[in-house]
């Protein structure tokens, strides 16, 4: 895989991903108009939601913003474990 | 007649707005159609400057909105082509010399002379832009693929979604590529800044130096041939009439010995 790499150059780490990963990150804040650490209390507050529920499989939980066309999707993540009723 | 408005946009300042305003009218004048150049970067008057008519300037655009002469007394005449006008910015004045009424009133009267209006507008997104929104019906997104610009060209977007209504179309141009980083992935390409700022793309053009030697003529580059950002304008410019137009290829090709070898049997197109 390393000599694959190595011919084919596949860029991953290079300043043009660099650049697309955090330009995306930043767009997706500035179109929503996101303030910094606002979605880290928005995971919290949910993830307690989730739980009063279920079990959850501890550190598995994953939220992610995503872009989509010109618009932003939440996308959030529970590994459920059982139900607590 | 019935000409189409369009305002060249960008957010950031110096990504290359009044060149390819400038480079975009001489194109769209070596059609044959009739163009004519609203310089609205009042107070910091350029584009005069590149289409190499600073000396020519008499009256400008606050004049005629504040009717000190008649709109075609303002209109100066491009050197080679009859059919291309400035209608030059004034260089003493500020920003809120005119208000959005006056220019749909302008950009109205300006439609019923010529085929193309193409609005030159100042960076930022106050007033200055307001206004040179104010009369069109198409937008042109200018950016380079830095990250700074990129940013400020999506808040244009944003701005230019909200006027839905008025600006029923927009597309992009992105400008100063350097196909060498591209391909080493130093540098964004023309795919990536498309699927980060979710945008039809109306043109790409490279970096050139003959830019600045034209800027320095007063001559734009699509008015000459054998210029690759010349050639660039001028597919803008037959795209913008509704041909279809293949994209330069310029975007990122990696560079391996497998590459190398095919490249040296398919050689590169520009």
């Amino acid at each position: 895989m390393q000599v694959f790499n190595w011919l084919f150059k596949v860029p991953s780490g290079t300043a043009a991903v660099t650049a697309k990963d955090r330009m995306r990150t930043m767009l997706v804040h500035d179109r929503l108009e996101l303030p910094a650490g606002r979605l880290e209390v928005l995971e919290e507050e949910l993830t307690a939601v989730v739980a009063r529920y279920f079990d959850l499989e501890p550190d598995t939980t994953r939220f992610d913003l995503q872009q989509m066309d010109r618009q932003a999707a939440l996308i959030a993540n529970f590994r459920l474990v059982r139900s607590k009723c | 007649m019935s000409g189409r408005v369009i305002v060249i946009t960008s957010g950031k300042g110096g990504v290359g707005k009044t060149t390819a305003s400038a480079n975009i009218g001489v194109a769209l004048a070596n059609t044959g159609a009739s163009v004519c150049l609203v310089d609205m970067d009042i107070g910091l008057r350029n584009l005069d400057i590149l289409m190499g008519l600073e000396n020519r300037v008499v009256y400008n655009l606050v004049d005629v909105v504040e009717e000190r002469c008649k709109l075609r007394q303002a209109l100066v005449k491009d050197k080679k082509m009859p059919n291309l006008n400035l209608l030059p910015a004034a260089q003493t004045r500020d920003k809120t010399a005119v208000n959005a009424e006056q220019m749909k009133k302008l950009c109205e009267e300006l439609k019923s002379m010529f085929d193309f209006v193409l609005v030159d507008s100042p960076a930022g997104i106050e007033s200055g832009f307001e206004n040179a929104c104010a009369g069109a019906e198409e937008a042109i997104v200018i950016t380079t693929p830095e990250m700074s610009a990129v940013r400020d060209a999506d808040r244009i977007i944003g701005l230019l979604e909200a006027r839905k209504d008025e600006i029923t179309q927009y597309r992009l141009v992105l400008n100063r590529i350097r196909p060498k980083m591209v391909a080493n992935s130093d540098m964004m390409g023309v795919e990536d800044v498309l699927e980060i700022l979710s945008i039809k793309l109306l043109g790409a053009v490279p970096e050139d130096e003959e830019i600045i030697i034209s800027t320095n003529k007063g001559e734009p580059v699509a008015g000459t041939d054998n210029t690759k950002s010349g050639l660039a304008f001028r597919n803008i410019a037959r795209r913008l009439r509704g041909e279809e137009v293949p994209f330069m290829d310029m975007d990122a090709k990696s560079d391996t010995w497998v590459t190398r070898i095919v490249n040296f049997f398919n050689p590169v197109r520009v």
